[in-house]
């Protein structure tokens, strides 16, 4: 089964929760990326909050992009 | 995307490849109550509209999916796929702290954690059933449906030992979330729900967290009722859609 992805993987830090369901995120290198939310967090009804650590996936196409997979619990 | 492929990888899972990367992913969840939750995460529209197809053409019917109401894209893109929406539910969030409202005589309020669980799974069949026998699970939001009874979760409200009311916690590092608040048919009506609600909006101020939220059928007006009593201001909303 193929499981390379299309996507960067990083930690990052929530930094603004933005009104069309998108976030600020600021990963390690300073860069701060748009991303929204990935359907199965959506589907659990996991809260992003500024502050949150987040696992951020980057696309390849638009590295100024994100979706966040994952909220750590602080 | 010429080589695009779509694969089934597990009963509930499927994968779009380009090029054997994996360039998109569909996902369907089970509710308790029976429903399937589809998600699909995607960077680029028609491979999402590939992914969705697929799932679409091989589960079973009625199928739902959750939005946020603000994310018009991701929302465009299910409609696209030939869902329609079925319900909205308002976020609400509200200041910790609370108004000092003081239970009723005889009423007894037990802090998360705190209540015994026999009684406590006894009075959660009893409203389970009431639900069930009224507006339906499938009207409640998602949270409350699944879960072992975990009394750590829940803020009870007792008259005479007799446990009457309960509030469903998730309690987070810097939030509150209320899953759920309800009174047994019977005992409605007395100021049971707003005591409840008290009680949670001041214990999570005593643990020095700032707001707490809850998410609420645009239709659930005594809900509305209590919690904007409580201060509480609409933040946002989700749309479940649906495709029968």
């Amino acid at each position: 089964m193929p499981k390379a992805t299309d996507g960067i993987q990083l930690e990052g830090t929530v930094l603004e929760c933005l009104r069309d369901a998108k976030f600020r995120v600021e990963l390690p290198n300073g860069h701060i990326v748009l991303a929204h939310i990935s359907g199965k967090i959506r589907k659990n009804y996991i809260k992003i909050l500024p502050f949150d650590r987040v696992l951020v996936e980057l696309s390849q196409y638009d590295l100024t992009r994100g979706r966040i997979l994952f909220r750590y619990r602080n | 995307m010429n080589t695009l492929v779509i694969t089934r990888v597990a009963e509930r899972q499927w994968h779009a490849l380009d090029d054997d990367l994996v360039v998109g992913r569909g996902d369907a969840s089970p509710r308790p109550d029976g429903r399937l939750f589809l998600s699909v995460d995607a960077w680029h529209d028609d491979v999402f509209a590939r992914l969705a197809e697929a799932m679409l053409a091989t589960l079973p019917r009625p199928l739902h999916t959750v939005v946020d109401e603000a994310d018009v894209d991701l929302r465009t893109r299910w409609v696209q796929a030939g869902l329609t929406t079925r319900r909205r539910e308002w976020e609400y969030v509200m200041p910790s702290g609370g108004d000092g409202t003081v239970p009723t005589p005889g009423l007894t309020l037990l802090p998360a954690g705190t209540a015994e669980l026999d009684p406590l799974r006894h009075l959660d069949r009893t409203i389970r059933a009431e639900i069930e026998a009224t507006i339906g699970w499938d009207q409640m939001p998602a949270a409350v449906l699944s879960r072992p009874l975990d009394p750590t979760h829940y803020a009870v409200a007792t008259e005479l030992d007799d446990y009457v009311g309960l509030a469903r916690l998730a309690l987070l590092p810097r939030h509150t979330k209320i899953g759920l608040i309800a009174v047994r048919s019977d005992r409605r009506r007395r100021g049971i729900a707003r005591a409840l609600l008290a009680e949670i909006l001041a214990a999570t101020h005593a643990r020095g967290v700032g707001t707490v939220s809850a998410d609420v059928h645009e239709a659930n007006t005594a809900a509305i009722a209590l919690f904007e009593a409580a201060g509480a201001h609409r933040t946002g909303s989700n749309l479940e859609l649906v495709i029968r």
